[in-house]
């Protein structure tokens, strides 16, 4: 490969064309940013808004108080507090179930195309169907099983959303991995599973940290199951929101604030995983 | 990373080891344990304040609540399979056919005496039609919906207005109790943005009338009008009735009535309803008896002691009188599931749902239950909190009169089946995406499928036992 | 300790490893799933309904055939097909450009990312009833923030053509971000060595974009599309929501579909049928899109 004699000129035009670019990316993403997240600007003000001022004309877009009884009523007088403990409960244990059990599926998929197309195209389908369809045999299961209404129940039938979800986006990143840096460990000496903890895992971490994230928010944002699996003992928080909802007195401002208080986990998981998401972090390096 | 994740699971199943032990607690108390089950939220408020007396007679009252558009398929779920989760019921009337047909519910009579309902307090025609079937009472009322007419007061005093009016179209300017008359008022009110309405300049587009067009309900605000046209839902041989004349006459009007209602009718539900007469966008409208307790908190409402409540319009009759019928869709009404262990403690609890605490659920701010006893009608002073005395006398008087015209939604099994067609013949037809006969017309032969498919002699009987009822009040011209 | 390598012994040993670790996920699968799939193919060919105590009984293919002859079901084939034809593109593309647009470290950039996923981590119903308000004709800050710019407001959901892309802007609002974060780790499962490589060896920016990136990038892509579509097609929230297929059916999809008659009219062995129509609908769908467009990455050297 020639390389090229940069001059002066050269140098400076370049600086000035990628300064160019880098205002332009930022720019770019501050809009995009701006219109993906006014409607959640307008759920957040929406938590102090008093009841007349939703359906206001002209639109409040800068609320004229700043309590914080929206947030303290959200989680009492409407089981707020409940169904965050519920759903944290739920949404956690079956991303744990998943991912564990995923990723070896996903791994014996993607690189030993265990069951080839067949069982890879099978578990896709299972992708396919709406949830709803299960609703009823499922629950003539759960209640001859008397495991209505608990938490199990929903992080059990949570696995059937999320697994072949799971599965998929993993056994594409487990394929992307090249061999070779198996065979090499596996020449070194160490076993399978020692190369798969040791060499594999690491090098898969980014598939690994977005399914669970996503698998964690599907959980966290599971209606169907929760509705027709649970009564009163266990209420998820979309079950709570959707009840804040109903009928004639839609409490605007306890459902903004439950929303917002809803979100925070997501963002909590985003933040403490992002190392692992964007370029930039050194992790496993590849040898050889 | 591996050691902290194996580390976090197991964390995690001790975690859920313990609040399930920590759940699992049973109660052991000697207490008859009575669950409810209800639309969450307000509606169940008076469950609550009923909690303290059931629990000093013996009786530990527990709720479930589901989400308002939930109530049926959850319910109806754990009917099929047998769960027997519930002990008192509280559904919306148009499932009463179904379910008692289905023996879901058990009839209430023989429980009447643990305490008494005092059913002869409920108006009439609500009562006969809702919480009927078959010649036995297999529920308690709950919840007294019923539409009525709504209008702004001042511009129907306003003396430039009504001056203007009569040079116009020749009449007076009155509150109408005709459709045809709604029509020329609707017409006239309907404003742009900067003319004048009752001597001041309009900020905004005004409209004449409004209605609920979004669907899921829009088919009871057509109902209205088909009622009074004297339209049924079948005859007695259970052919459908909708697409007949008087059907396609009446969505027919409907669309003309459109013209002179805001241009996102076809989106509107309970909410953007509320909000169009609240915040003065229309001259008059069609909705639930809720709103009237809502017109005069000036924290969502521009029309303060400026809202009034009216009758269905109707149509005049040879005779000189109007007949009106107004629809009544959702409504609650409280069962007793025939699965239950204790029938007498469950009805003690529905009983004291729908007599003792009616009256306070009805006129608090607290729930969104609407009057539906003459005892509820003959207390104004218990809503004094929402108007003047004179305002509450005269809302109880409309609502009862309305309640007495009722036109109840279908409650033979397969009502949400039969309904759903008609709404979307409704919406359709209204949207521009059928032509009124189409729409109609299908969805009369869709209606024709499902009787079919639910037995149509069965269903036959079923309706003409309900047809008893509206013979009774006049309702069912031969 | 090195071991003696025997080719044969390690194709077993490796088939056994697999197989091993394959089998607790598979029996999660196919207990929980296998099962009531079976059920729904089952119920399709019973003439069955919950709403009147008749007792069930088989129909073979006369609810297949009652759908097909029903305009109702082509009108919401119709509607799935179309959010599809348009969503897919635009929450590709537009995934796609974010991620390109995220994808080096920039200071604040960990709490960009985390906002943009925000969309997505809102629950369904209360993401509907938000966009019901912002779209709402008179109240809504939407037409508010038009009229700014002197254009008349428009009744979104009271139409159907503008209800149709009132739902794609709100699915495309929440699915979006998806895209981009699966494309991002995509992004970051690339190794370094191969910047650095183009780097020193003079490639501009965009040179790299095309001719490394991009094609590297491109399994991920796929995948994350044909995802797109299978979830596209299963709308069901945002439609039921602000429309709830209205205005009259205009927006009525499949999966709406499904629901108001396997729930609402509790018609189980109609629904069933709608279900495993669609199931066939998108496993051709599926099965053509990765037969064209991800099998050609097959052959690739690693």
């Amino acid at each position: 490969m020639s390389g090229t004699v940069l001059t002066q000129a050269d140098i400076a035009r370049r600086k000035r064309i990628r300064f160019l670019f880098s205002t332009l990316r930022f720019a770019l993403i501050f809009i995009s940013l701006a219109i993906f997240l006014f409607p959640v600007y307008w759920i957040a003000i929406g938590a102090f808004k008093g009841e007349g001022e939703f359906y206001h004309y002209p639109p409040i877009f800068w609320p004229n108080h700043f309590s914080f009884e929206n947030f303290g009523r959200a989680l009492t007088v409407f089981g707020g507090t409940q169904g965050l403990v519920n759903s944290l409960i739920v949404a956690v244990t079956n991303t744990a179930l998943v991912t564990v059990f995923g990723v070896l599926l996903a791994y014996s998929m993607g690189r030993f195309k265990v069951g080839g197309d067949n069982l890879s195209f099978f578990v896709l389908s299972l992708l396919f169907a709406p949830p709803v369809i299960a609703a009823m045999p499922l629950f003539l299961v759960f209640k001859t099983l008397r495991m209505l209404d608990t938490h199990q129940v929903l992080f059990l039938s949570y696995v059937l959303i999320n697994m072949p979800f799971a599965v998929w986006v993993m056994k594409g990143f487990f394929e992307d991995i090249p061999k070779g840096i198996e065979n090499a460990a596996l020449l070194d000496g160490y076993s399978r599973f020692q190369t798969f903890l040791k060499y594999v895992l690491p090098l898969a971490v980014p598939g690994i940290v977005v399914t669970a994230l996503f698998v964690f928010i599907f959980s966290w944002n599971e209606f169907l199951f929760a509705l027709i699996f649970t009564r009163s003992k266990v209420q998820t928080l979309p079950i709570v929101l959707a009840g804040m909802t109903g009928g004639h007195q839609i409490p605007w401002g306890e459902i903004s604030a439950l929303s917002l208080i809803a979100i925070t986990p997501g963002i909590i998981l985003t933040l403490f995983f992002q190392k692992y998401l964007v370029r930039g972090l050194t992790f496993g390096a590849v040898k050889g | 990373m591996q050691g902290m994740r194996k580390l976090l699971f197991v964390f995690l199943v001790l975690f859920m080891v313990g609040t399930q032990a920590a759940f699992s607690q049973a109660s052991a108390s000697s207490k008859v344990t009575i669950t409810v089950y209800g639309d969450q939220g307000q509606n169940l408020q008076p469950v609550e304040w009923l909690k303290e007396e059931a629990a000093a007679n013996g009786i530990n009252i527990e709720v479930v609540g589901v989400p308002f558009t939930s109530v049926y398929e959850k319910l109806k779920t754990e009917f099929v399979g047998g769960t027997g989760a519930f002990d008192v019921v509280i559904f919306y009337p148009a499932y009463l056919g179904e379910f008692a047909e289905f023996k879901y519910l058990q009839p209430l009579e023989k429980l009447f005496p643990v305490h008494d309902p005092k059913m002869n307090d409920v108006v009439p025609a609500y009562r006969d039609l809702y919480c009927t079937y078959a010649g036995s009472t297999y529920a308690l009322p709950y919840d007294g919906d019923i539409l009525n007419f709504y209008y702004v007061k001042n511009i129907f005093t306003d003396k430039s207005e009504m001056a203007a009016f009569k040079a116009k179209y020749g009449k007076e300017l009155a509150v109408p109790k005709t459709w045809d008359d709604l029509l020329d008022v609707a017409q006239f009110f309907t404003r742009k943005k900067g003319q004048m309405l009752a001597g001041k300049p309009l900020d905004q587009d005004f409209y004449g009338f409004a209605f609920l067009g979004a669907r899921g309900f829009a088919y009871a605000w057509w109902a209205n009008i088909f009622g009074g046209y004297g339209g049924a839902f079948f005859d007695k041989n259970m052919k459908p009735l909708i697409n007949s004349k008087a059907g396609q006459d009446a969505l027919t009007f409907q669309k003309k009535l459109m013209q002179y209602c805001p241009p996102d009718v076809m989106s509107m539900g309970y909410e953007e309803l509320k909000n169009a007469y609240l915040q003065g966008r229309v001259a008059t409208m069609v909705q639930w008896s809720d709103i009237w307790k809502k017109a005069n908190d000036p924290a969502i409402s521009k029309i303060v002691h400026n809202a009034g409540i009216s009758q269905m319009p109707g149509v005049k009759q040879a005779d000189g009188s109007i007949y009106y019928r107004a629809a009544a869709p959702v409504g609650r009404v409280i069962g007793i599931p025939a699965s239950t262990k204790h029938p007498k403690e469950a009805f003690w609890v529905a009983s004291k749902l729908s007599l003792d605490l009616s009256l306070r659920s009805v006129s608090s701010t607290q729930t969104g239950e609407d009057p539906y006893r003459i005892s509820h009608m003959e207390n104004p002073k218990a809503f004094e909190q929402f108007g003047t005395l004179a305002e509450a006398k005269e809302y109880l008087a409309v609502v009862k009169d309305n309640l007495n015209h009722i036109f109840p939604d279908i409650n033979i099994p397969g009502s949400a089946e039969y309904l759903d067609a008609l709404d979307m013949a409704v919406t359709n037809a209204l949207s521009g995406s059928a032509s009124v006969a189409d729409a109609l017309n299908s969805a009369a032969s869709t209606w024709d499928k499902i009787t079919a498919n639910l037995g149509a002699s069965n269903q036959k009987k079923i309706y003409n036992a309900m047809l008893e009822s509206w013979k009774k009040y006049g309702f069912w011209k031969e | 300790m090195a071991r003696m390598i025997r080719p044969a012994t390690i194709q077993e040993s490796e088939k056994r490893f697999a197989r091993l670790l394959a089998l607790p996920g598979m029996i999660v699968l196919i207990l929980l799933v296998a099962g009531p799939l079976a059920y729904m193919l089952f119920n399709s060919f019973l003439s069955k309904t919950l709403a009147a105590p008749i007792p069930p009984h088989f129909a073979w293919f006369r609810n297949y055939a009652d759908l097909f002859s029903d305009g109702r079901f082509w009108n919401a084939f119709f509607h799935s097909m179309i959010i599809m034809a348009v969503g897919i593109p635009v929450q590709s593309v537009l995934g796609l450009i974010i991620a390109l647009l995220l994808n080096k470290k920039f200071p604040g950039s960990k709490i960009v990312i985390a906002l943009f996923l925000i969309p997505v981590m809102i629950t369904p119903v209360v993401a509907g009833f938000e966009w019901k308000i912002i779209l709402d004709n008179r109240f809504g800050p939407l037409n508010y923030l038009l009229g700014l710019l002197n254009i008349q407001p428009i009744a979104w959901l009271a139409k159907p053509v503008s209800a149709m892309i009132s739902i794609l802007f709100m699915d495309t609002w929440q699915w979006t971000p998806f895209v981009t974060i699966v494309l991002l780790a995509g992004l970051a499962a690339i190794p370094k060595q191969i910047y650095e490589a183009s780097s020193v060896d003079g490639s501009s920016a965009s040179e790299t974009l095309w001719r490394m990136t991009m094609p590297l990038l491109r399994p991920m892509f796929m995948l994350v599309v044909l995802l797109r579509i299978i979830f596209i097609f299963k709308i069901f929230d945002p439609v039921q929501i602000l429309t709830a297929g209205g205005p009259g059916m205009a927006t009525e999809t499949l999966s709406v579909l499904t629901y108001t008659i396997g729930f609402k009219n509790f018609n189980v062995g109609m629904s069933a049928a709608i279900a495993v129509i669609q199931l066939v609908i998108i496993t051709i769908i599926a099965k053509i899109f990765i037969a064209k467009v991800m099998n050609r990455t097959e052959g690739r050297a690693k």
